[in-house]
C-alpha cells in the first residue's frame, strides 16, 4: 500500500484534491432545496471510487496498460454500437446503458480509450515525422467513434474527441503551420459561410443536424440565466449557499452543465480566479508529464489528455458565460456524473503512472 | 530514442503549455468582464426576476338590502394569471400556451399585446374562477410555462341569483373602450362594475388595492415576503331595496315579461324593482360561453334590458290622470264637468271609439277615471293643445329622466310640437287628431315604469317630485350599523288640494267600484290594505327599439299596466306595474300590484323575516309567500 501511495505525484494530487473540494462545495449548494439535495454525497462516492482507481493505475506500469489498448478500442466501438440499440433514451438522446438503476455513458470512457489507442499506434512508429497514411489512419480511428457518438446524438461529446486528432499528429511531427492553417480555414470559412452565404433555413438545417435538441429546451434562456448568475456574483460573490439565481432555481441544470455558474455566483470573481488557476496548474502538470514520459506513446497520451481537459474547460466555462454555443460538455470535478468522473480519474491515474515511472528511473 | 532528448517534442509541449495558460487567461478576462465590469447590470436583472411587486386586490364592499340581508357577497376565487413582468414575448411560446389552455392563439396574442401596451396594473388573467379541474389543468400547464401563476382574488357572489339582476348588475374587467374614454381613471385589468348598481355605485364599492414585495423562485412561488401595504376593502352599503318585497315581485311575474317598481314616498327610495325576464349576474362573472350569449344576448325577449328604466311603454289609461290634471290646471274642465259618452265621438272628421261600445252616458271626472272612459278624455284633450299637456308633464317631472342611480336610464317620451319637429323631420307638423290619441295615453307618448311610478308618487304626495334612488347608506365600520345617507333632492311642485282630491277620489273609485274592482281578488286585498291606482291597457306594443317593435307587433295582445299608491288615507308607497302582451290592466297588472301591497302592509308585518345575522344568511330561503 505504501509502495502504491508513493506512486502518486504530490503536485498533481494536491491540485486534484483542491478541485474536488471546490466541486463538492458547489454541488452541495446547487442541490439545496431541490430533489437532488444529496447529489454532493453521491458525487463524493464517485470521487472516492475515482481516487481508488487512480491509485491502482498510478502504481501500474503504463506499458502494461497500453498493451491492451487495441482490444479496449474494439470493445469500446462495440459498446457505442450497442448503446444505439439497447441504450436508454433520455431527453431525445440514446447515450446511456442502465445497469441496476445506475446509468453509464460508454462514450465518456471511449474518448480516453481512443486517445490511448491512437497514442499507442502512432507512438510505436518512427517519431518526428508523420506520413500521409499514418495521418489518415489516425483520422479514421478517431472519426469512427466520433460518428457513432454523433448518432446518439451528442455533439458535445463528439467534439471532445477532436483534441486527439489535433494534438497527437502535432506531437508526432505534423507541421504546426498545417494545423494553424486548418484551424484558420475552418473558423474563418465557417464563420464567413454562416454570416454571408447560408440562408436562414440552411442554417437551421445545419443547426438541427449538429444538435437536434437545440431549440426545444430554450437554451437561450439557460445561458441568459447563467450569465445573470455569474455577473451578479461580482468580485467576492453572494456567499456560500446565498446566490439568488442558484437557490431560487432560476439557474437551470445547475448540478451538471451549469455547475460552474453556481460557483461563480456564490464565490465571485475571486472564486473563479482560484478555480481557473487550479485548472491551469492541472493542465500544466499534465504537460509536464508529457515532457517526462519515457515513450512516445506515453507522451502523446499525456498531451492528448491535456487537450481533452482543456477543451472541456474551454467549452464549459466559456459556454456558461455565454461566450461559446451551448453544447453540453461537462466540467471535470464540478459537474456531477459517474461516467465522466471515473473516466477523468482513469486518465489522471494513467498520467500519474507515467510521472511515477519517469521519477523511479 | 528517449523522447525526452527530442527538441521537437519539447518545442511543441512548450507551445501547448503557453496555449493552456492563455486559455485560462482568456476565460479569466471573460469572467472579469461579466463579474467586474457588468456586475451592476446583472445584479439588477437577478433582483428583478426574484423580487416582485404583486398587487393585492381589494375586496369590493358588500351590498345589503335595507334590512341588512346580503344581496352581494364576496368569496375567494383562484385565477390563472401572468404577472406583468413575466409576459411571454416569443410568438411560439404564446401559441403553445394558447394550445395548452385551449384558447384561440390569435386572441391570446392580441390580449397580451394590448395588456403590454397599457399601463401598470393587475396581472393578466388567463382563466378565471378555477374549479378543481381548472386547478389541475393550471398546475399541469405551469410545469411547462413557469411564468404562469395562480392568484387568489375576491369574487362576487350574487345571492338572489335572478332576484335583482338588473338592479345589482355585475362586475368585470375594465375594457379597452372605457380605458380610452377615461384615461388615467382605471388600471388595466381592474375589476369594475359593468352593469346595474355595481356600475353606478362603483366608486362607493371599490376599495384601494394594496401591494406586496415578495421573493419568488423560478416557478413564481413565493419564497419570502419583504413587506406589504394592505388592501383597503371597499365600504359595504345598504340599498333601499327590501329583499322580501323584491322576492314577492319576482314570484308575481313568473313567466310573464314586464317590469315593476315600488317607491318609498318618504324619500324616493326604491323598495323593489324587477324586470322580467331577469338574469343571474353570477353567470356574467366568467367569460361568456356561446350558450350564454344565445340565452341572454341573442334572446328575442331581451333579458339584459332593464325594462323598469329602459322600457318605453305606451302608458294607456294610466296617462289619463296627467291629461285630467292638465285640463284642470288649464281650466278647460272643472271637477264638476260632466261629459256624455255614447261609445264614440267624432273629432276632426274621424271617429274615436270608447272602450265601452255602448257608451258610459254622462260622467263626472271621478266617474270617468273610475270607468276609464275614453270619450271623456278625448274631449279633455281636444280642449287642450299638445303643448299644454307637455307643460303639465314637464311641471311634474315626467319629461325628464328620474335620475335614478342606475346606468343608462331612458327618458320618457311626452310629445310636443318641438318634439315632433325633431323626431319626425319628414312630417314636422303636429295634427290636432294626434292630441286626441295622447289624451288616452296612446300615440307617440311612451313612459318608463320608473317614470310612471314617480308620477303616481307625485300624485300620492300632493306634488312632490321625488328622485328615485337605490343607495340607502354605508355600513359603519365601527358598529356595522346603517349610516343613513342623505336622500337625493325632491322638487316641491304645489298641487292644488282641491284638484288633487278629485284625482285621488277617482283612483280610489277605480279599485272600489271601477275598472279594477271587477276582479274579486283586487276587491279582497283592497279591503285588507287599501290601495288606489289606475289600470291601463296599451294598444301599442312596447317601444324598446325598432327591431323590438317590429317583432312585438306580431303579438297583438295589449300590454297591461297598473299604477297607483297605498294606503289610501296616508300613502307610504307608490308603484307602477307593466305586464307585456298580457291583456287588460285589471286582470294582469293590478293583481301584481295587489300582491305587493298585501305583502308590504299585511304579510311583512304578520310574518316578519328572521333578522339578518352572521355570515351568509340567506334571506331568500324561506320564501315569504310560501310561508303562508
Amino acid at each position: 500500500m505504501k509502495e502504491r501511495l508513493r506512486a502518486l505525484d504530490p503536485r498533481l494530487l494536491w491540485i486534484i484534491l483542491a478541485l474536488m473540494v471546490l466541486g463538492t462545495l458547489t454541488l452541495f449548494s446547487a442541490g439545496r432545496n431541490t430533489p437532488q439535495a444529496t447529489i454532493w454525497l453521491k458525487q463524493t462516492v464517485w470521487n472516492l471510487m475515482g481516487l481508488t482507481l487512480m491509485l491502482l493505475l498510478a502504481a501500474t506500469d503504463p506499458r502494461r496498460i497500453l498493451r491492451y489498448s487495441f482490444p479496449a478500442y474494439l470493445l469500446g466501438l462495440l459498446a457505442l454500437l450497442a448503446v444505439l440499440v439497447v441504450g436508454k433514451k433520455i431527453g431525445g438522446a440514446t447515450r446511456w446503458f442502465v445497469v441496476g438503476g445506475q446509468t453509464f455513458q460508454p462514450s465518456e470512457l471511449m474518448k480516453w480509450v481512443t486517445l490511448v489507442y491512437v497514442s499507442q499506434r502512432l507512438g510505436s512508429r518512427p517519431a518526428d515525422s508523420i506520413g500521409r497514411l499514418e495521418l489518415l489512419g489516425a483520422v479514421g480511428l478517431v472519426a469512427f467513434p466520433m460518428l457513432l457518438v454523433q448518432r446518439q446524438p451528442d455533439l458535445g461529446m463528439a467534439l471532445s474527441f477532436l483534441p486527439i486528432l489535433l494534438i497527437i499528429p502535432l506531437m508526432k511531427g505534423l507541421r504546426m503551420r498545417w494545423v494553424v492553417a486548418l484551424v484558420l480555414l475552418v473558423t474563418v470559412g465557417g464563420f464567413g459561410a454562416w454570416k454571408f452565404a447560408l440562408k436562414p433555413y440552411q442554417k437551421q438545417r445545419v443547426m438541427i443536424f449538429l444538435d437536434p435538441s437545440s431549440d426545444l429546451q430554450g437554451k437561450g434562456y439557460q445561458v441568459n440565466q447563467s450569465r445573470i448568475a455569474i455577473g451578479a456574483g461580482g468580485l467576492i460573490g453572494k456567499g456560500f449557499t446565498s446566490g439568488s439565481q442558484t437557490q431560487l432555481n432560476f439557474l437551470p441544470v445547475k448540478t451538471t452543465d451549469f455547475a460552474f455558474s453556481v460557483w461563480a455566483e456564490e464565490r465571485g470573481f475571486l472564486g473563479v480566479l482560484l478555480a481557473l488557476g487550479l485548472f491551469g496548474l492541472l493542465l500544466s502538470r499534465i504537460l509536464d508529464a508529457a515532457k517526462a514520459a519515457h515513450t512516445n506513446a506515453e507522451a502523446y497520451f499525456c498531451a492528448g489528455a491535456a487537450g481533452i481537459f482543456a477543451l472541456h474547460l474551454l467549452v464549459n466555462v466559456g459556454m456558461v458565460a455565454g461566450a461559446l454555443p451551448n453544447k453540453g460538455m461537462v466540467l471535470p470535478f464540478f459537474s456531477a456524473g459517474g461516467s465522466s468522473t471515473l473516466s477523468f480519474f482513469l486518465a489522471l491515474g494513467l498520467i500519474m503512472g507515467i510521472l511515477y515511472r519517469s521519477r523511479v528511473k | 530514442m528517449d523522447p525526452r532528448q527530442r527538441p521537437l517534442l519539447h518545442r511543441r509541449l512548450g507551445v501547448f503549455k503557453a496555449l493552456a495558460w492563455s486559455l485560462v487567461a482568456v476565460l479569466i478576462l471573460i469572467y472579469a468582464w461579466l463579474q467586474l465590469v457588468r456586475q451592476g447590470e446583472f445584479r439588477q436583472l437577478a433582483l428583478q426576476q426574484a423580487v416582485k411587486v404583486r398587487p393585492i386586490a381589494a375586496p369590493r364592499g358588500l351590498v345589503l338590502d335595507r334590512n341588512g340581508y346580503r344581496l352581494v357577497d364576496n368569496r375567494r376565487a383562484l385565477h390563472l394569471v401572468i404577472q406583468r413582468e413575466d409576459l411571454p414575448t416569443r410568438p411560439e411560446v404564446v401559441e403553445a400556451l394558447a394550445l395548452a389552455l385551449e384558447l384561440e392563439p390569435a386572441a391570446l396574442a392580441r390580449k397580451i399585446q394590448s395588456y403590454r401596451l397599457a399601463g401598470k396594473g393587475r396581472p393578466l388573467v388567463l382563466k378565471e374562477n378555477l374549479d378543481d379541474a381548472g386547478i389541475a389543468l393550471a398546475e399541469r400547464v405551469r410545469a411547462r410555462f413557469p411564468f404562469l401563476s395562480v392568484d387568489v382574488a375576491p369574487r362576487r357572489v350574487y345571492l338572489g341569483d335572478e332576484l335583482a339582476g338588473h338592479v345589482l348588475g355585475y362586475v368585470g374587467e375594465v375594457d379597452d373602450e372605457l380605458m380610452k374614454a377615461k384615461p388615467g381613471v382605471f388600471r388595466l385589468g381592474e375589476t369594475i362594475g359593468k352593469e346595474g348598481f355595481e356600475a353606478s355605485g362603483n366608486d362607493k364599492l371599490k376599495g384601494v388595492d394594496g401591494q406586496r414585495r415578495i421573493l419568488v423562485d423560478q416557478l413564481g412561488t413565493e419564497v419570502a415576503n419583504f413587506g406589504q401595504s394592505d388592501a383597503t376593502s371597499g365600504r359595504s352599503l345598504y340599498l333601499t331595496l327590501d329583499a322580501g318585497l323584491q322576492k314577492v315581485m319576482q314570484d308575481a311575474y313568473g313567466e310573464e315579461a314586464g317590469a315593476a317598481v315600488v317607491l318609498d314616498l318618504r324619500d324616493g327610495g326604491i323598495l323593489a324593482m324587477y324586470s322580467s325576464p331577469s338574469y343571474d349576474p353570477n353567470l356574467f362573472l366568467n367569460r361568456l360561453s356561446q350558450d350564454m350569449v344565445d340565452r341572454y344576448l341573442n334572446n328575442p325577449t331581451r333579458p339584459m334590458v332593464n325594462r323598469a328604466i329602459q322600457g318605453i311603454y305606451a302608458p294607456g289609461s294610466t296617462f289619463k290622470l296627467l291629461v285630467a290634471l292638465a285640463g284642470l290646471e288649464k281650466g278647460v274642465i272643472t271637477p264638476q264637468t260632466v261629459i256624455y259618452c255614447s261609445g264614440k265621438k267624432n273629432f276632426y272628421g274621424r271617429d274615436f271609439r270608447c272602450d265601452k261600445p255602448t257608451g258610459h252616458g254622462g260622467l263626472s271626472l271621478v266617474q270617468a277615471i273610475a270607468q276609464s272612459c275614453d270619450v271623456y278624455f278625448y274631449e279633455v284633450a281636444s280642449r287642450l293643445d299638445i303643448d299644454d299637456i307637455y307643460a303639465t308633464a314637464e311641471k311634474y317631472g315626467l319629461t325628464e329622466r328620474t335620475g335614478i342611480d342606475l346606468p343608462r336610464e331612458k327618458r320618457t317620451r311626452i310629445p310636443s310640437r318641438a318634439w315632433k319637429r325633431k323626431a319626425v323631420p319628414k312630417d314636422p307638423k303636429w295634427y290636432a287628431g294626434e292630441t286626441i290619441s295622447v289624451g288616452i295615453g296612446q300615440g307617440a307618448v311612451g313612459v318608463t315604469p320608473i317614470g310612471l311610478a314617480r308620477f303616481y308618487a307625485t300624485l300620492a304626495t300632493r306634488g312632490k317630485v321625488l328622485t328615485p334612488h337605490l343607495f340607502y347608506g354605508f355600513r359603519s365600520d365601527q358598529t356595522n350599523q346603517l349610516e343613513l345617507a342623505p336622500s337625493p333632492p325632491t322638487k316641491e311642485t304645489p298641487l292644488d288640494p282641491k284638484l288633487w282630491a278629485v284625482l285621488d277620489e277617482g283612483l280610489y273609485e277605480v279599485v272600489q267600484g271601477g275598472t279594477a274592482a271587477a276582479n274579486p281578488f283586487i276587491r279582497e286585498i283592497a279591503r285588507e290594505a287599501s290601495f288606489v291606482g289606475k289600470t291601463g291597457t296599451a294598444q301599442v306594443a312596447a317601444f324598446v327599439d325598432k327591431s323590438h317593435y317590429a317583432r312585438q307587433a306580431k303579438h297583438l295582445k295589449d300590454h297591461a299596466l297598473f299604477a297607483g299608491y297605498a294606503p289610501h288615507d296616508r300613502p307610504q308607497i307608490a308603484f307602477a306595474v307593466v305586464v307585456e302582451n298580457a291583456g287588460f290592466g285589471s286582470t294582469a297588472a293590478a293583481p301584481i300590484a295587489a300582491k305587493l301591497v298585501k305583502y308590504w302592509f299585511v304579510d311583512r308585518l304578520k310574518n316578519p323575516l328572521p333578522p339578518p345575522r352572521g355570515r351568509m344568511v340567506d334571506p331568500f330561503a324561506p320564501a315569504p309567500e310560501a310561508a303562508e
